[in-house]
């Protein structure tokens, strides 16, 4: 940080900088092939996995959830109903993904990143 | 007598920086905190506006070697990635359990990801700290793929370093959020602040006090205050399936 920048939010008591100029929409969230490729991989699944076990923990009284300071999603949800919801399709179960319709899923997710970046709430 | 355990998926993602600071921020919640670093190269006395050439006292080294920061006990203990006996240790130095009288932090460096498997269902909470970078990014299917899934569930992230000027950054860390859910404690901006600090030899919170960074880390320590009631899961013995156990013989 600039020493000029520091002083100037010293002086005005601010603890928090926000960089909102730097807006944008998130359409461009399909451009990066790095994401649909991590989305693809079987192995993300765990975190579908984790939310059985978390059930399992807290039923067990082995675990208490955190406080989250962030406000996020209101409930996490299984990658497959992730994949599902923004496809029109209910989703009852957190059933496996399928596989063939993953592609349309995969963009239906960066599509909902994106109009969550219009709404300004990421 | 909680445990937290901070670790990561790849190196220089700031594990010993929100460590430090996630102990700052349990310290000033009122708990009497211990920083236990397991790195044979360690920089967590910089964070805390130390000499670099300071030599942390051994976990079991006597309460006159101690070498106190921020009122936090700052010790180290190299052997207890390849110890076997580690978590049962912690048990007898009465750790484990909840509360905050006494609150041990963990900072895990990034390749010991199986010590910090082996720990984390010992502890009341687990930070992942994450970059918003596709070559952090890139590693996760693998660090999904080789946890548990308890360990997956218990455990909580925190994106540093986010640059929010960045295109990339900014898709990045709306992707993991997306991933993870609640579960994504919080963000904590790119701060040049903090590297200058250490420059400094001065504590992030007396440089730059109104640090973005420094803000953001500890509203992140601030939320892990709760999990401090939360006991970790009682060692088990080598053998065992279901009694606790206080023996190190397993």
């Amino acid at each position: 940080m600039r020493i000029d920048a520091r002083n100037l939010l010293d002086r005005l008591g601010r603890n928090d900088f926000a960089y909102k100029e730097f807006e944008d929409r998130f359409t461009e969230l399909e451009l990066w092939p790095i994401l649909e490729a991590l989305l693809r991989d079987p192995r993300m699944q765990a975190i579908d996995q984790a939310e059985a076990a978390q059930l399992e923990a807290a039923a067990a009284d082995l675990a208490a959830p955190v406080e989250t300071a962030m406000t996020g999603p209101a409930a996490a949800e299984p990658l497959s109903a992730l994949f599902s919801r923004y496809g029109g399709e209910p989703v009852a179960a957190p059933a496996p993904v399928d596989r063939r319709t993953a592609p349309q899923d995969v963009r239906a997710m960066l599509r909902h990143l994106s109009d969550l970046g219009s709404r300004g709430e990421i | 007598m909680a445990v937290i355990v901070c670790h990561g998926l790849k190196g220089g993602a700031g594990i010993t920086f929100t460590s430090a600071h996630i102990a700052m921020a349990l310290s000033e919640a009122g708990a009497e905190v211990t920083v236990l670093t397991v790195a044979p190269r360690d920089s967590m006395p910089l964070h805390f506006g130390l000499q670099p050439s300071i030599t942390l006292p051994s976990l079991f080294a006597p309460a006159e070697d101690a070498v106190l920061a921020s009122g936090i006990n700052l010790r180290s203990h190299v052997r207890a990635v390849d110890d076997p006996d580690f978590v049962p240790t912690l048990l007898d130095l009465g750790y484990l359990e909840a509360g905050a009288d006494r609150v041990m932090v963990i900072d895990v460096p990034a390749h010991e990801f199986a010590f910090a498997r082996r720990i984390i269902p010992h502890a009341s909470a687990n930070l992942c700290v994450l970059n918003a970078a596709p070559d952090t990014l890139a590693l996760l299917p693998q660090a999904l793929g080789e946890a548990s899934p308890e360990n997956i569930a218990r455990t909580t992230f925190a994106i540093n370093a986010l640059d929010e000027t960045r295109r990339l950054s900014r898709h990045a860390s709306a992707f993991i959020r997306e991933l993870v859910g609640p579960r994504l404690l919080g963000r904590i901006r790119l701060d040049e602040a903090v590297p200058e600090a250490m420059a400094m030899l001065q504590p992030l919170e007396r440089y730059a006090p109104s640090s973005a960074a420094l803000s953001d880390v500890r509203a992140i320590g601030a939320a892990l205050v709760p999990a401090l009631e939360t006991p970790g899961r009682p060692w088990v013995a080598r053998g065992q399936q279901s009694a606790p156990s206080t023996s190190r013989a397993a």
